[in-house]
């Protein structure tokens, strides 16, 4: 009730806030359950960027079918490779790469384009994360419808081994998860660091192969354990094309996935209370 | 039972000037290690909130005041859990709900229909909980058959009018409200003002920054002035607004 005097208890102790660690594991559990709000905010992105279009999202898939017909049928030749196989190794490789790719660079957005919204109301930060990484699992669904016709198409016989691809991309959508938060933050600490990201994926699809075979590399072919974004796709592309991912792949991808979260966490931790500064 | 502690908080905040923020700026200082004092005198602190410490219990409702750049609105978002305050604590329960800018969340593009329940999400209120008050909604902001159109064809009484019927269709259990009374057209405002006191009503604890005293006067029952990020009065709503035209004619 009303009071007049001087604050009651203002002598009283408080009860221990909670620690950074347990606070940030809380926002990620929280933001976590909280999936019918981020699922709904990422539903909404789509459709109000493709507000009042006839094909909606589908754009997406033609816009990715263009593109593999462009660069199928000119490079297959370039790289002497027969054309149907290739269509289905660039296919998948495309589909791959575009979800990772672009869980990085909307990943620099992920804090800044909710400004607004964690200026003026109090959320778990993880519930924007997951917002972005839904996104870009709904824009994947709408790339993949081309997968199984390519298959279909030109008749790959595929093992049981395929079904790998299930925790494949359960471990790509955690690395969504980190990665989104680590340049998240980093972009809006330092307004640089988005372009900086930008420039790296646009190299990186050149030297990851994405549409050339890995093969190609020759006795450098090796070396490609070093770049984890080919180890993501292999671990893909590598059972849908009827064959083994190369031995190291799931090795390197389990590897980046404890480390990214575990630097990424430690980080989320120390620096989880300044993102509304920050922004 | 839901209330507030605030011991000694602090709030700071860091100005990054347009060149600091950037990673050239942080590699060149890495590089011209002498150069640290120029280098911290290129980061500007603003310190907006200053050893606070309060305590608000069930059934306050708490007028804040202050001229402009008191600290009013800092304060809110420290109460909301916007901010993390650079220094001190703040201990909370209850459910925090934080109507600081009735238009966050509000996506022009979308439908009226679309916006209700988009707003209510940052409410953290559940749109199948928000479906249930689309018709009281529609009838209050008369959107009539507007409700299907998007938002930026509405006129802007009318988008004020969604905006404030979908953020007080919830009644919160503690209720953190920057003014926003006086965006809304005069005709509207004695409804607005309405639902507002209802809305207010409703909740267990009310912080309110406003500038108008009729408002202060008419809905709470202690006040807090603010100046400088200090606290200058704890107490009745009298003795604040006292004291807030004593500072208004000082300075």
């Amino acid at each position: 009730m009303l009071d007049q005097q001087a604050p009651r208890s203002a002598d009283l102790e408080l009860p221990p806030s909670p620690s950074p660690t347990a606070a940030a594991w809380a926002d990620l559990v929280e933001g976590t359950a909280r999936s019918w709000m981020w699922s709904s905010m990422a539903m909404q992105d789509i459709k109000l960027r493709y507000r009042g279009s006839v094909l909606g999202p589908f754009w997406l898939t033609i816009s990715m079918v263009v593109m593999i017909v462009a660069i199928g049928l000119i490079y297959a030749r370039l790289f002497n490779q027969e054309t149907g196989r290739y269509l289905l190794f660039l296919t998948i490789g495309l589909v791959i790469w575009q979800f990772v790719s672009s869980l990085i660079t909307d990943g620099c957005q992920t804090f800044l384009s909710a400004q607004h919204v964690i200026s003026q109301v109090c959320l778990p930060f993880s519930v924007h994360v997951w917002r972005i990484v839904c996104r870009n699992l709904i824009v994947l669904a709408h790339n993949a419808v081309i997968v199984p016709f390519v298959l279909v198409i030109f008749g790959v016989s595929i093992g049981w081994n395929v079904l790998t691809i299930i925790p494949a991309l359960a471990i790509l959508t955690i690395n969504g998860v980190w990665v989104s938060i680590l340049v998240g933050m980093l972009s809006a600490r330092y307004r640089d660091v988005p372009p900086i990201v930008m420039n790296f994926v646009q190299v990186a699809f050149f030297i990851t192969p994405v549409f050339w075979p890995p093969e190609a590399l020759g006795h450098w072919t090796p070396y490609l354990v070093l770049n984890p974004l080919f180890a993501a796709i292999d671990v893909v592309r590598a059972p849908l094309l009827g064959a083994a991912p190369l031995p190291y792949s799931w090795s390197v991808l389990l590897v980046v996935t404890v480390l990214g979260c575990a630097g990424t966490f430690a980080l989320f931790v120390k620096f989880r209370s300044r993102i509304a500064y920050w922004v | 039972m839901a209330s507030f502690r605030l011991r000694n908080v602090s709030v700071e905040f860091p100005i990054y000037q347009a060149t600091y923020r950037s990673l050239k700026k942080l590699v060149l200082a890495f590089s011209l290690q002498g150069d640290r004092a120029r280098e911290d005198s290129d980061r500007i602190h603003v310190q907006a909130l200053t050893d606070l410490t309060l305590d608000m219990e069930e059934g306050d409702r708490v007028g804040l005041i202050g001229p402009n750049g008191a600290g009013k609105t800092t304060l809110l978002k420290v109460l909301a859990g916007i901010y993390a305050p650079t220094g001190g604590q703040v201990h909370s329960s209850g459910k925090i709900s934080s109507l600081l800018d009735v238009k966050v969340g509000l996506n022009p593009e979308a439908t009226g229909r679309e916006n209700i329940i988009l707003r209510g999400m940052y409410m953290d209120v559940h749109p199948r909980e928000m479906r249930a008050h689309v018709d009281e909604i529609v009838a209050f902001a008369g959107l009539g058959p507007h409700l299907d159109m998007p938002v930026r064809t509405y006129s802007a009484g009318m988008a004020i009018r969604l905006a404030i019927a979908v953020s007080t269709c919830i009644r919160p259990e503690v209720l953190i409200m920057d003014e926003w009374l006086s965006a809304v057209d005069e005709r509207f405002l004695e409804r607005a003002h309405r639902r507002l006191g209802d809305f207010i009503g409703g909740s267990n604890i009310v912080v309110l920054a406003t500038h108008s005293m009729t408002l202060l006067r008419e809905w709470c029952n202690r006040a807090i002035l603010l100046d400088q990020g200090r606290v200058v009065v704890n107490g009745s709503v009298d003795e604040a607004i006292d004291a807030y035209h004593a500072l208004s004619t000082a300075q």
